[in-house]
């Protein structure tokens, strides 16, 4: 198992430096290979079974040192770019950061040995990771040309580059299980985040960039606080170590939650959740795979991954009840902003903000079903979230434009591409699909917390709206803009593939269950969730969802539309505009009262002046920072 | 499944079309006898769709009677679930599918009078599902489960332990049932509106289908609030009478209202009286198991 372990961490490192080593015509077959290379080898880990791996004692010292020389460049890499845009609230972050180095360094006695952990967990973040990061990879090689070329750029081997190795770091990050090895994956994919969102190199993506470090400094500085506290006061180096030590022992576990805590919070700020979440937003301006790439694969998941992993150290306790009313007061907070969002990259930023507050939440009630939601919810939100990023970015080469409003009438521009991001909508609203039942497991399980769960049933509601909204929006025919639509095969191949694997993981979803979240929720919590499949239903103790009975249907549904469809001849008519249509020049055009042409035109609700970001945000990080303050206080007292 | 529940389904199929288009019927019968007229035949509905079947299908998108199945299949499958007493937090889900493919229907249209009347729609939805799920919150706080067939395992009706949540329910029964004031999607009535909102551009074939929906959709709404009284099934029909001649009623007697102020009086005092109404049955009732 060492060898698909090391294979998987090395591999995309040497992709990234063969990005670098030849020329652009080679992307294509680079990128094919990559993803052909990385769906075999995360399948590969899969087979290869679960346990912890130690890294042999011959090789330690050597690696060990390996990860010093790179925790010190990544300081000074930090401190150096910092210096060179004389962003001083980064450097000042730098210096604690590089102390805290300095002084674990220093007087913090060394892990004897490394580990690795492959739990099934592990396995699906790795399968994310590894399929839909290469899938990303490829859909750029469509991409980025196009982009360039408008934006007069010329930066592509530092872009892959980093997203290649962006992958090597996260798949170090979920495998690792030495805290200060997971520690240096966590600040190398803090680096990469950094590098692909000031990509443009103008000062909106430098100083998003520098949002980014920052604020994810913050998090790091928690991080390594937590580490120091860990292994100072409780000799604990590795992350299934905390677990072990707090078993399903009170005392214990009151004794770690300040670590755990400050822990959680490093994971916070990776997640985007208020009051971090600025940067997660700001990192739109990069090109759109990276935003996939943060918002689905990588980046924002090794925070919610983190907090799931710790689950065992705050089950039950007030620290758990804290981190879930936080979690699901970010998961309303955002929907409700993301319903006044006319960007649709924005919308669908604070959607995976949203998204991770309810895996949060999830984590945080802690019972054993709650915990499978949160890792199912981690599974099928990057599925549905990447081909939503894909599409959207697609979309915006096809019509220039990344405004809702501006999409009506995609369907007859570009049907393929309108059916993808349909599917990527619908299946984050509507059953019988997998974020729709981890949604409703989460609000099962929610239930007997009702400030949790009124949260929840808000937020559930706000994200039909905003969704609903954009879905009628490109499926109605209104023609506005002009479309050049230009179906490549490495860009339609990853969409198609991404709409696949939605489809199929939702039917497939209690193989799944079975397979990898059942028997992780009994090791970490020694008790599996008491759910059962037969008949095409996911049943717990408190409610059934009926998945295979919606699949059913809506195969039914699409027979009798066709069965009947010949019995009622279509005939073709025009707008009704009060009989004042003007069909030689547009279907939408009419004759207003002075005799002059109009064209008739209808937007969506936005609710700006309640929902809106200069309404809500103040608001959001108040609460936030207070349910933050809370957490800590009750990890202290 | 056994022949029982083959009979249930069948009689769900052919009887609540029939029961929904009487609904109807009544509806407008009362409805004319409030205005002072005599009214059309209690039948009418049912010759409207059958005409409505006959004319030509005219359409506008080619794909917008998709839509029109989607959302009649839905509607029945949740009344199907509300029938067969599932998980109703799924059954909620469920009907969500149908509301969704009326909207996009509208929507995909593109006339400006239907994007109008979808948009409004969508913020119906913002109004009243927060008060149905917590419907079925509280279903599972009283029970310990979301699974409505548990309601037969309380001591007393459901409306005992929840009235505030049953008037909040009164209100999303007049937004669903598409009455004035909430009428501002689409209407029934031609002096609300010069043009059919949401479905100006459905007639025909179409239109019928909708309409069939409608009748199911009834009966599933109803079927909500008899659950309120489930054990007994008198007193259960009452209350569905009740719940339908309020709607018929606040139909006659206001005038439409702009979607804003629905968002406000659902969102503050629907919702309040509603989550007071949880923590109420919380701090009482829910024994965590």
């Amino acid at each position: 198992m060492l060898d698909t372990i090391s294979l998987l961490i090395i591999v995309p490192v040497i992709f990234s430096i063969l990005f670098v080593a030849l020329p652009k015509s080679l992307y294509k077959i680079l990128a094919w290979a990559f993803f052909i290379l990385g769906v075999a080898l995360s399948v590969k880990l899969v087979m290869d079974g679960t346990g912890v791996v130690p890294v042999p004692e011959s090789n330690f010292a050597i690696l060990e040192n390996i990860v010093f020389v790179l925790e010190v460049l990544v300081i000074l890499f930090i401190l150096a770019v910092s210096l060179k845009y004389k962003n001083w609230p980064t450097l000042g972050l730098g210096i604690i950061s590089a102390a805290i180095f300095g002084y674990t360094y220093a007087n913090v006695h060394g892990a004897e040995g490394a580990a690795f952990n492959i739990d099934q967990f592990s396995q699906i973040m790795i399968l994310i990771v590894n399929i839909v990061g290469t899938a990303i990879i490829l859909f750029a090689t469509g991409y980025m040309d196009h982009y360039e070329e408008h934006r007069h750029l010329n930066r592509q081997k530092i872009f892959y580059f980093t997203m290649s190795f962006f992958l090597a770091a996260m798949n170090g990050l979920v495998m690792a299980d030495t805290l200060g090895w997971l520690f240096l994956f966590w600040e190398l994919t803090t680096l990469c985040s950094f590098v692909l969102i000031s990509y443009n190199m103008d000062e909106e993506g430098i100083n998003n960039g520098f949002r980014a470090l920052a604020l994810n400094l913050v998090g790091g500085i928690a991080f390594s606080i937590g580490i120091v506290l860990l292994a100072t006061n409780y000799e604990i180096s590795t992350l299934s170590g905390i677990g072990a030590y707090a078993g399903t022992n009170a005392t214990a576990m009151a004794a770690v939650a300040l670590p755990v805590a400050l822990l959680c919070i490093g994971g916070f700020a990776k997640s985007a959740q208020m009051p971090f979440q600025s940067w997660l937003l700001g990192a739109m301006v990069a090109p759109t795979p990276v935003s996939a790439l943060l918002h689905s694969s990588t980046m924002v998941n090794a925070g919610v991954f983190l907090v799931v992993k710790l689950v065992p150290t705050f089950a039950g306790t007030n620290l758990g009840t804290a981190i879930a009313l936080f979690g699901a007061f970010t998961f309303v907070m955002t929907s409700a902003l993301a319903l006044s969002q006319r960007n649709a990259k924005r919308v669908l930023a604070y959607s995976t903000i949203a998204n991770l507050g309810l895996i949060i939440a999830s984590a945080g009630i802690g019972t054993p079903l709650a915990v499978a939601a949160a890792i199912m919810l981690i599974l099928f939100h990057a599925i549905s979230k990447a081909l939503l990023f894909l599409c959207t970015g697609e979309i915006e080469h096809t019509i220039g434009s990344r405004d809702i409003e501006d999409m009506s009438g995609l369907i007859n521009k570009a049907p393929l591409l309108t059916m993808l991001i349909s599917l990527g909508m619908i299946s984050m609203l509507l059953p019988p699909f997998g974020v729709l039942l981890t949604k409703w497991v989460t609000m099962e399980v929610a239930s007997s917390n009702p400030i949790v769960s009124i949260f929840m049933i808000l937020g559930s509601a706000l994200t039909t709206v905003y969704y609903v909204k954009w879905l009628g929006t490109i499926l109605s025919t209104t023609m506005d803009k002009n479309a050049v639509h230009h179906q490549k095969p490495e860009t339609y191949f990853p969409l198609s593939f991404l709409g696949l694997c939605i489809v199929a993981t939702s039917i497939l979803v209690f193989s799944i269950y079975d397979a990898f979240i059942k028997p992780q929720v009994a090791t970490m919590l020694n008790i599996a969730p008491s759910v059962t499949g037969a008949g095409g239903q996911f049943s717990s103790e408190i409610g059934t969802f009926a998945y295979a009975l919606i699949f059913i249907v809506i195969a039914l549904a699409i027979l009798i539309y066709y069965a009947t469809k010949n019995m009622f001849a279509p005939r073709m008519s025009s707008y009704y505009l009060c009989g004042e249509n003007s069909l030689e020049k547009d279907r939408l055009m009419f004759r207003n009262g002075l005799c002059a042409y109009d064209k008739s035109s209808a937007s969506n609700i936005y609710l700006q002046n309640v929902f809106g970001e200069s309404k809500l945000t103040t608001l959001g990080y108040v609460i936030s920072i207070l349910l933050i303050v809370a957490a800590l206080a009750g990890g202290v007292l | 499944m056994n022949s029982f529940d083959i009979l249930k389904i069948v009689l769900v199929l052919i009887g609540a079309p029939i029961l929904g288009c009487l609904i109807a019927g009544i509806d407008r019968k009362l409805t004319a006898r409030l205005q002072g007229r005599v009214g059309p035949p209690l039948l009418q509905p049912y010759y409207d769709v059958v005409k409505l079947f006959k004319k030509d299908n005219m359409i506008v998108h080619p794909a917008q009677n998709f839509y029109v199945v989607i959302y009649v299949v839905f509607v029945i499958l949740s009344l199907l679930m509300l029938v067969f007493g599932m998980d109703m937090l799924m059954i909620i889900f469920v009907y969500t599918i149908s509301s969704v493919a009326l909207i996009v229907g509208g929507m995909s249209t593109g006339s400006p009078y239907a994007r109008v009347g979808s948009s409004r729609e969508i913020m119906a939805i913002l109004s009243y599902e927060p008060i149905l799920i917590l419907y079925a919150l509280a279903i599972y706080l009283l029970t310990g489960t979301f699974k409505l067939s548990a309601l037969s395992t309380l001591s007393s009706p459901l409306l005992a332990y929840i009235p505030l949540i049953f008037i909040s329910m009164l209100f999303v029964m007049n937004i669903k049932f598409k009455k004035s004031p909430f009428d501002y999607s689409t209407s029934h009535h031609a002096h609300q509106e010069l043009v059919k909102g949401m479905l100006t551009e459905y007639s025909g074939p179409g239109l019928g289908g909708i309409e069939i929906g409608h009748f199911y959709e009834y009966v599933f709404l109803l079927g909500l609030m008899f659950m309120f009284w489930s054990s007994n099934i008198i007193i259960g029909l009452l209350l569905a009478v009740i719940a339908f001649l309020f709607v018929i009623i606040m139909d006659n007697i206001t005038a439409r209202v702009y979607w804003q102020w629905m968002l406000k009086v659902s969102w503050s005092i629907l919702l309040i009286i509603s989550i007071a109404n949880i923590l109420i049955v919380y701090y009482f009732y829910f024994k965590p198991a």
